[in-house]
């Protein structure tokens, strides 16, 4: 077929036409080969401009299409639509930046009319090697798959069931409610955890959009947005289910870190030092002291010390939560023995918000004393224990203590590894899982389809998992709309399967998890559908089979030619 | 114009209203509209990014601000889901939740954007200058302007408070320079009434006002700024293109950095400013290598998996923390003493070239009227209440408004960002 290519250069009004000499450019371009239509025009993208555009396109029957105007964030996508309008496959059309790139920043006339000469030269050469790329849409499942049953995959589920949308819920223990099942009082409303579980998981069980499934692990994730195939094992009945779904939730949570290993804090040596969630098992009615707090002797504690920030040092980060759940310790504690003494131990105060400077004023005014201690170290006395403390500035100082609680770090959970692994998920160095980008998608993680929520992606306090949870929800109902497809991106890559020697570095290059190998042929391919056409994969192939719609290496080639010749 | 589009319940209508350009507006708007509901960005501003726009590097992987939101900014300009409505406020609301009827004042731009290319040529012939707020007064600005380059959308608007010809003199100086026709002097200020289901609430926070501790010397002594006018100062686009220089033209050798400025005057800490100062002496050691720079903070707050890190990196590359109360700042020698006291009650002095105040975030000095035109509750400091803090920072008392980012509370942008997702799942779950 002949190509005819039509070039259009916009004046911006004065903005271009100042700088640049378009009659000079004209006179410059109309001989290269295959230009059939070279025009001018006063404002391209007025309505009048438009209409203009699309006019010339039809009368001319042009095939291939170049506008040197302004930038392609202000104007590409509107005259991508006007070759649409035109019955032309808008990706045949290249837009040469003459103004912000060339106009603006040239301040001598000559220069900048040659640069633009050199620029629309550039996509002319360019655009003969464009192809229609098409649109395409897939299918998708509206269900969700949230992996862990504690505050925030049950918060997620009761948000994400509805008539036209199923929800599996599965949790590795028998029970629902994760940590919060076992926290006798939650911050700063001193409610009950139990209660708390119990009244947000009854919704749940009452809705026939959710599958709870309890006691169960998941065994296999396959797939991509919209299309995830699920493999579930029950482990009392010994049954596997399979099911798909369009998203998958990661509500794994934390665990602490074991202070056996801070051999200062004498944990698991001395009797009555305890974590901070064996102190939370203590005060739950159902916990091995009917929630009373008491010593390893059957006796109340007069006095108790809380050491925070254990293994902080050790992990490299804060734990976020720790001072706000001391205080609540501190209301636990005063509120079963008013008389005891409480002591904390601590470096730097973390209570940010607007409300917790209140909760600690107000934890502090009941007679709670703080030490601000840089080292700190507990040993064992024949009655009760010493805590041996030393300031910032070195002064040193002791104080007995019949009970210590520590607060350790908090931990992913050791569920994480085998999640990262199964779903191709980054981790941090802590085992964190990593966001998509750290500040601008918080809860999604770079495989598309996979969200991660509360202590999964760090420490956080009840109230953060959850709106990380509804945040989750907010990506996923607006994502997947029952019914709908999914559009794709147009220019993606794809793997030649002749060039293609299994090599693999496109698998190590790709932020996306797009590019799969196939272990019969050995050789890669990409999953369309996840592809966000980055082009880490086209540069990196060593054996050129893998390519870029759109920027292909002859069309680079070209354009690189004509700007440097 | 009218909210019915998108596909509403029977009595519910689907569209939604959000209030504030910021980013977290700029993300419940994006994922609403893509879902396929009718969004009404309400922004009182010319522009939107809100805050974050000011910034030229954000913590804790200091990419570029105004670089990282510029496509979320291009695609909610570009979607036709989404109406924005800028120069624009909240007047009144009425109806039920899920059909509320809300009433919008728009200010007139006097610049038709259907013709405005953006090529700020009627900048250059307006006789008037007045302080530029967006750069917090360090430079001037004209009466008909753009912010800051690089503002979305890139529109000017005519300020008719200073305008010659809004006070009355016949100056058309930017109308005839404009080659497109698009000043328009006869546009009006509109009421519009829209109809909406739900209602987002982000309206961002401002700074505490550092001149009002006395003892600190802001606005008395020169070289004595706020963390706002440091982002700016710093910013490539900013009144100095980024270059860091004393009042004198001499570029500072020493640098305090004071946290906590008007902690104890609110009572709660602002979460975000220890990692905000960690990030100003980051950038400053990376422009001025050989600046001493010094912190006085109370607490360090840090929280979070990838915070302290970033503290050791800042504090292994030189930079002090002391942690101490600052008791005053006053002029010394050639530049400036910081007078402060540690927990042991040692008092010493310190000589310093610049002192940056890092104030405690404050909500929208308009919050207590949107307060009282949505019916919803705030705390004694304007931050909106949620109905359940210890459980979802998103829901307010009343059914179908939501809260969102710093509006509720001090908070960083991702915090800010989950949570207009969060509004947007619970919308997209409630209403359907």
């Amino acid at each position: 077929m002949t190509k005819k290519i039509g070039v259009y250069v916009c004046e911006c009004g004065a903005n271009i036409a100042e700088k640049v000499n378009i009659d000079k450019v004209i006179a410059a371009v109309s001989p290269i080969k295959d230009v059939t239509v070279v025009e001018r025009h006063k404002l391209l993208c007025s309505e009048g401009g438009k209409e203009f555009l699309k006019q010339s396109i039809e009368e001319n029957g042009l095939t291939h299409i170049v506008v040197g105007a302004c930038s392609p964030k202000q104007h590409e996508l509107t005259f991508m639509n006007v070759c649409e309008q035109a019955g032309l496959n808008p990706q045949l059309f290249q837009l040469a930046n003459i103004r912000e790139q060339c106009a603006w920043v040239t301040p001598d006339g000559e220069e900048a009319t040659d640069k633009a000469i050199r620029q629309i030269r550039a996509a002319i050469s360019r655009v003969p090697y464009h192809e229609s790329l098409d649109k395409k849409e897939v299918k998708c499942s509206p269900d969700v798959l949230v992996i862990g049953g504690g505050i925030a995959g049950i918060k997620a589920c009761q948000l994400l069931a509805l008539p036209d949308r199923k929800v599996y819920l599965v949790e590795k223990t028998p029970s629902l409610g994760g940590k919060v099942k076992n926290f006798n009082k939650l911050f700063t409303n001193m409610e009950s955890g139990v209660k708390l579980i119990a009244k947000e998981i009854q919704p749940l069980l009452e809705n026939a959009s959710v599958e709870v499934l309890t006691e169960s692990e998941v065994k296999q994730i396959l797939g991509f947005l919209g299309n995830f195939e699920v493999t579930v094992t029950k482990k009392a009945e010994d049954e596997e289910l399979n099911f798909s779904v369009g998203a998958v939730v990661l509500a794994t949570g934390f665990e602490l870190f074991d202070p056996a290993g801070l051999p200062q804090y004498g944990y698991g040596k001395l009797d009555d030092v305890y974590t901070s969630l064996e102190f939370e098992e203590m005060n739950s009615p159902d916990g091995s002291t009917g929630g009373k707090i008491l010593l390893k002797n059957g006796k109340a504690p007069e006095s108790v010390a809380i050491i925070h920030c254990a293994g902080r040092e050790e992990k490299g980060y804060c734990s976020k939560v720790c001072c706000l759940y001391s205080f609540k310790f501190d209301n636990m504690l005063k509120s079963q023995l008013p008389a005891a003494k409480i002591s904390h131990f601590y470096s730097d105060l973390c209570i940010p918000g607007k409300t917790y400077q209140k909760f600690y004023e107000d934890t502090k005014g009941t007679g709670v004393e703080f030490v601000r201690a840089a080292k700190t170290e507990v040993t064992g006395s024949g009655k009760g224990m010493t805590v041996k403390y030393e300031t910032q500035t070195g002064s040193k100082g002791d104080l007995t203590a019949d009970m210590v609680i520590l607060l350790p770090a908090m931990e992913p959970s050791s569920d994480a590894q085998k999640f990262a692994e199964m779903l191709n998920l980054a981790r941090d160095k802590k085992g964190f899982f990593v966001e998509e980008h750290q500040l601008l998608s918080p809860v999604a993680s770079a495989v598309e389809g996979i969200f991660v929520v509360g202590c999964a992606r760090g420490p956080q306090s009840i109230a953060e998992s959850i709106v990380q949870s509804e945040a989750a929800v907010g990506k996923i109902l607006s994502a997947l709309v029952p019914g709908k497809k999914l559009e794709l991106e147009v220019r993606v890559s794809e793997i030649s399967e002749t060039l293609c020697t299994g090599c693999k570095t496109c698998i190590d290059v790709c932020p996306y998890s797009a590019i799969t190998f196939d272990e019969a042929r050995k050789i890669s391919a990409v999953n369309e559908v996840l592809c966000h056409g980055c082009g880490n994969c086209a540069a990196a192939c060593p054996s050129g089979a893998a390519k870029l719609k759109h920027f292909t290496f002859p069309q680079i080639y070209q354009e690189l030619e004509q700007a440097l010749r | 114009m009218n909210g019915e589009s998108g596909t509403g319940k029977k009595g519910q209508n689907a569209a939604v209203l959000v209030i504030g350009g910021g980013i977290a507006g700029i993300e419940a708007s994006l994922l609403l509209a893509n879902s396929g509901r009718k969004v009404y960005l309400v922004e009182k501003a010319s522009y939107i990014g809100g805050n974050v726009i000011k910034l030229e590097e954000v913590f804790p992987n200091m990419e570029c601000a105004t670089c990282m939101i510029a496509p979320k900014q291009q695609e909610l300009l570009q979607n036709e889901n989404i109406e924005l409505l800028r120069l624009s406020q909240v007047e009144a609301l009425s109806g039920s939740p899920w059909d509320f009827s809300v009433k919008i004042k728009r200010k007139a731009s006097y610049v038709d954007s259907e013709n405005c290319i953006g090529c700020s040529a009627c900048f250059d012939p307006c006789p008037v200058e007045v302080d530029n707020e967006f750069e917090e007064r360090l430079s001037k600005r004209k009466a008909i302007y753009i912010p800051c380059a690089g503002a979305l959308p890139n529109v000017p608007v005519i300020d008719t408070d200073n305008c010659l010809r809004f006070k009355g003199k016949d100056c058309k100086v930017c109308q005839e320079a404009c080659m497109f026709e698009a000043i328009d002097y006869t546009q009006q200020d509109e009421e519009l009434e829209i109809k909406v289901g739900a209602i987002v609430v982000a309206t961002g926070f401002e700074s505490f006002d550092p001149s009002k501790i006395t003892q600190y010397g802001y606005k008395k002594f020169d070289d004595v700024y706020s963390a706002m006018e440091v982002e700016r100062i710093c910013a490539s686009n900013g009144p100095t293109q980024g270059q860091i220089l004393l009042k004198n033209g001499q570029e500072p050798k020493s640098l305090a950095i004071i946290h906590c400025v008007g902690r104890a005057e609110k009572g709660y800490c602002s979460s975000v400013c220890c990692m905000a100062s960690i990030k100003i002496a980051h950038f400053m050691k990376k422009k001025l290598p050989d600046i001493k720079i010094t912190h006085f903070y109370s607490d360090l707050c840090i929280p979070g998996k990838t915070y302290q890190t970033f503290y050791e990196e800042v504090k292994e590359s030189g930079v002090d923390f002391i942690q101490a109360t600052v008791t005053e700042v006053s002029p010394s020698g050639k530049g400036l003493g910081i007078k402060y006291k540690t927990e042991d009650g040692k008092e010493n002095t310190l000589a310093v070239d610049m002192v940056v105040l890092n104030p405690a975030i404050e909500p929208a000095a308009d919050s207590p009227k949107l307060a009282e035109i949505l019916n919803i509750p705030q705390d004694k400091n304007g931050f909106f209440n949620e109905r359940d803090p210890d459980l979802s920072s998103v829901t307010t008392a009343k059914d179908g408004i939501f809260i969102a980012g710093c509006t509720q509370g001090p908070k960083d942008i991702a915090e800010t960002v989950a949570e207009a997702e969060a509004a947007v799942g619970r919308i997209l779950s409630l209403s359907r």
